[in-house]
C-alpha cells in the first residue's frame, strides 16, 4: 500500500516541477518557421549550431520573465556560438507585435501561427524550450519557467558548445 | 408497442451522445490563448477574486484550482 502511495507522490511531483529537463536523444523536427516579414525558414538551417528554441506567446504568463531571460542570454552566449530562436505561437500577429514592442530584443523571433512546430515538438505546455546540440539531437528540454531554468541553460549550452 | 419506444429512446440517447461527443476536442497548449484571457475566468470581479483565493491560500495551505485564466503551463 505505501510504495504505490509513495510513487504517486513522486509522480505527482514530477509533474507539478515547472522545470523538467530531460535527455530525450531524439532528433528535432525539421519544422517550417517564418521570419517576421514572412519569409520561410526551415530549422535545419541551424544544424551544425547548438540551438535554444523556445516556443511563446503573448498571452502565456511566464513568458514575460522568461523572453527577456533569453534574450540576455543570446546577448551573453552568441559570440560563443548560441544562436536562439523565440517561436512565437500567437494566432493573431498584432499580440506578437505588442509584446514585442513592450519587450525590446535582440534575440531572433520565428513566427508559427499554424502551430505546426509545437506540434511536430509535442509541446505540452507554454513556454516550451529545447535545447539542441550541433547534430540536429534534442538534448534537453523544459516546461514552464521559473529562475532556475535559466542556471540550466547556461549549464547545458556551455556542455553542448565545449562538444565539437 | 412497448419494445419499440425502448428501442426508439435508446436510439435517441444514443444518437444525443454521439453529436456531444463530436463536440469533445483537445486545447493544445499553445491554443489556450482565448482561455487565458481575463474575460475568461467566470468570476464578475477578477480582482475580488484575486483577493478572495490569496485569502483562501493563506488559511488552507492550497494554491490554485481556480478559474481558468492562467499562463497556460500549469505551473502558475
Amino acid at each position: 500500500m505505501k510504495v504505490p502511495l509513495v510513487g504517486s507522490l513522486v509522480a505527482l511531483a514530477v509533474l507539478a516541477s515547472p522545470s523538467l529537463s530531460a535527455a530525450p536523444q531524439t532528433p528535432a523536427p525539421d519544422v517550417a518557421l517564418q521570419t517576421a516579414e514572412g519569409a520561410p525558414i526551415r530549422l535545419s538551417a541551424y544544424h551544425g549550431k547548438v540551438l535554444l528554441v523556445d516556443f511563446w506567446a503573448s498571452w502565456c504568463v511566464p513568458c514575460k520573465t522568461s523572453f527577456p531571460a533569453l534574450d540576455a542570454l543570446y546577448r551573453e552566449l552568441q559570440p560563443r556560438g548560441l544562436e536562439v530562436l523565440a517561436v512565437n505561437l500567437d494566432e493573431q500577429r498584432k499580440h506578437a507585435d505588442a509584446f514585442l514592442a513592450a519587450h525590446p530584443h535582440r534575440l531572433p523571433v520565428l513566427f508559427d501561427p499554424k502551430g505546426e512546430a509545437p506540434l511536430a515538438f509535442g509541446v505540452k505546455g507554454m513556454p516550451a524550450s529545447y535545447v539542441i546540440d550541433r547534430s540536429g539531437t534534442i538534448r534537453f528540454t523544459h516546461m514552464g519557467y521559473s529562475g532556475d531554468v535559466d542556471a540550466s541553460y547556461r549549464q547545458e549550452v556551455a556542455q553542448l558548445l565545449a562538444e565539437r | 408497442m412497448t419494445h419499440i419506444t425502448t428501442r426508439a429512446i435508446v436510439f435517441v440517447l444514443a444518437a444525443a451522445a454521439i453529436c456531444a461527443a463530436g463536440g469533445c476536442a483537445t486545447v493544445q497548449p499553445w491554443q489556450r490563448g482565448r482561455l487565458a484571457d481575463r474575460c475568461m475566468v467566470f468570476d464578475a470581479d477578477g480582482s475580488q477574486t484575486a483577493y478572495m483565493t490569496h485569502w483562501q491560500e493563506a488559511r488552507e495551505a492550497s494554491a490554485g484550482g481556480y478559474g481558468v485564466q492562467s499562463g497556460g503551463c500549469g505551473c502558475k
